[in-house]
């Protein structure tokens, strides 16, 4: 955060922006109102929230809402599973990608362009293009058929979808980097690998802490590769798991529950929102040329 | 720099590698199988019967397919005119020199890195629920009764419900787009124009406006990338298989790839394939269109 500078307020300049105010005001309200009341809902009883009185709390704080959820609906399966899926596709995902990308933007070569055009396309190909074949090829190897294969084969998946966008994120993070580093280093008589690992790599490192906060929410809140190629609950992710709770809470009736299992989703992602917006906010436009 | 071949093929192996597995063939494969009758997925092509052209063709005599691209293009339209012009409207504002921007901007973002189904469902179950939903508390306080009575989730009003609570989590990542393109802007247009007595209308009509041709093609470019992906807030606002509401191509596609228990049609992943293709050749359309119709190059700035 930066510090707030001390300026004399200009009420003349501020009375000329009021209806700017008044618009932006009534949209964070509106925000607050819908996160707000979810998440007093999900502490309240489903009695109270159909009397309207959510927020009232007049039984107390309901706390064993997240407890049921997170053990009895799977939650916490679901959780651990996006978790691990997460973790694992940002770490390789740096590992594949900052080198490419390093090459990519530092040397001259016959297919760089090509690479770089067929990676830039990818992003704008619709995920229905590919699952087709990619479902067929991996149920004909019967791999649906095994946990451990399937929870690899979905943790590829997730690399897989993000290889370009990290990629071609990466690749303006390197061109920024002086050359005059990698000069230097082979003066000493560096090899250029170990350069890039020494030297380069820690370099980029605001660009990898961006690129991977992208990845992980991007893997976290994947919904269509985990309910094609998840066959099992036990695999599933948290957004699939979620969307199973609520269709099979519409006949347990348990709406505080359903709220609790909603911020338990939503959480983790806004946890690291609430850290790291600036870093986030910076970096969606990182990515894209205007 | 001195070229170091063993370095470049080692680094990129991997990157290339995933890309050619879960990108290039199965783009071409999915194109092949659109013109082949596929009864089930896992067939190999031998099994396959050639169809030529007959998938689109029979698809866009099929009134459910129809429908759901309706449905898909009132989304891409509709949403966004609302999307695009509530974003610019932020963006200007943000960028008028008001105080807690970094605030005002993340909160409004914020919607976007929530989980789809977490979002859906907290406009499915609260916003709109007829028993306590924030539009019935509200308008009951206002004493409009008949606005309060209105069933949001009804086969009438399903559509516009799923429709705005969509634009609500797309408005802040195209708020962030326009607010790169403005801050590109020099401030100096707009001293020079506040000096020669030009208001803050007129500074956007004859500024803003012009200079932000390429920042829109970006927009729009990414606006119909997503609208094609366009799936989960479908699925979640369905509260039948083939909701003709609610339904777009990319749901169709998901029932003939995995049949849909008893209703609708046989399972056929050629036709499925052929979706894809046909939503792939929009992004592609919409992109070169964009690129024809809209030239950024004319301005220097």
């Amino acid at each position: 955060m930066e510090k707030p500078k001390v300026k004399k307020v200009n009420w003349k300049k501020e009375l000329r922006l009021a209806p700017g105010y008044i618009i932006l005001l009534l949209w964070v309200l509106f925000t607050f109102v819908l996160l707000g009341w979810v998440f007093g809902a999900s502490l309240s009883t489903t009695p109270e929230i159909f009397k309207g009185n959510a927020l009232k709390f007049e039984s107390g704080l309901h706390f064993e809402n997240y407890a049921k959820a997170w053990s009895g609906s799977n939650v916490s399966e679901f959780f651990v599973n996006s978790l691990v899926y997460a973790t694992i596709s940002c770490v390789v995902l740096i590992l594949v990608c900052a080198p490419a990308a390093y090459v990519l933007s530092r040397y001259t070569f016959k297919l760089n362009k090509l690479i770089q055009t067929g990676f830039a396309s990818a992003m704008g190909v619709p995920a229905v293009m590919v699952i087709l074949p990619l479902f067929s090829m991996i149920a004909s190897m019967g791999i649906l058929n095994n946990v451990t294969l399937n929870r690899i084969t979905l943790v590829l998946l997730y690399i897989g979808i993000n290889v370009p966008y990290t990629t071609i994120f990466l690749m303006t993070f390197f061109s920024n980097i002086s050359r005059t580093y990698e000069e230097a280093a082979a003066i000493d008589g560096c090899p250029p690998m170990k350069t890039f690992w020494k030297i380069m790599f820690p370099m980029a490192q605001t660009g990898l802490v961006t690129v991977t906060i992208f990845n992980f929410i991007n893997v976290w809140n994947e919904y269509f590769l985990s309910l094609i190629f998840a066959s099992s609950d036990k695999l599933r992710s948290v957004a699939v798991g979620l969307y199973g709770m609520i269709n099979s809470m519409k006949y347990t009736g348990d709406w505080a529950g359903m709220f609790a299992a909603v911020v338990i989703v939503f959480l983790p992602t806004f946890i690291l929102y609430i850290f790291l917006s600036e870093k986030i906010i910076g970096g969606v436009t990182g990515g894209i040329k205007g | 720099m001195k070229k170091n071949k063993p370095m470049i093929i080692l680094f990129l192996t991997p990157a290339v590698l995933f890309f050619l597995v879960v990108f290039l063939y199965p783009i071409l494969r999915t194109i092949l199988m659109s013109f082949f009758h596929i009864t089930s997925i896992t067939d190999g092509i031998g099994e396959w019967t050639f169809r030529g052209l007959s998938n689109y063709i029979n698809l866009f005599q099929t009134s459910l397919f129809r429908q759901s691209c309706w449905n898909l293009f009132r989304i891409w339209l509709y949403g966004g005119i609302i999307v695009l012009s509530l974003s610019l409207l932020f963006g200007v504002i943000l960028t008028s020199g008001i105080r807690f921007k970094k605030v005002f901007r993340a909160i409004i973002y914020l919607p976007n890195i929530v989980s789809a189904v977490a979002l859906a469902t907290m406009w499915l179950q609260y916003v709109y629920s007829p028993k306590f939903g924030l539009l019935k508390s509200f308008f009951t306080a206002l004493h409009l009764d008949s606005l309060a009575k209105i069933q949001w989730l009804d086969n009438d009003h399903k559509f516009y419900a799923l429709l705005f609570a969509y634009c609500f989590g797309m408005v802040g990542y195209h708020m962030l787009i326009w607010c790169s393109g403005i801050e590109r802007i020099s401030p100096e247009y707009y001293e020079a124009a506040t000096i020669d007595g030009a208001g803050k209308f007129a500074q956007f009509r004859f500024i803003t406006r012009p200079l932000l041709k390429g920042v829109f093609k970006t927009n729009v470019t990414m606006w119909t990338v997503t609208s094609m992906a366009f799936f989960v807030w479908s699925q979640l606002f369905s509260t039948v298989t083939a909701d003709t509401q609610t339904i777009v191509p990319t749901s169709y596609l998901y029932i003939k790839m995995f049949g849909a228990g008893n209703t609708v049609t046989d399972r056929d992943a050629g036709v499925s394939a052929a979706i894809g293709v046909i939503l792939a050749l929009v992004v592609v359309l919409v992109f070169t269109a964009c690129n024809k119709l809209i030239k950024d190059d004319d301005l220097e700035f």
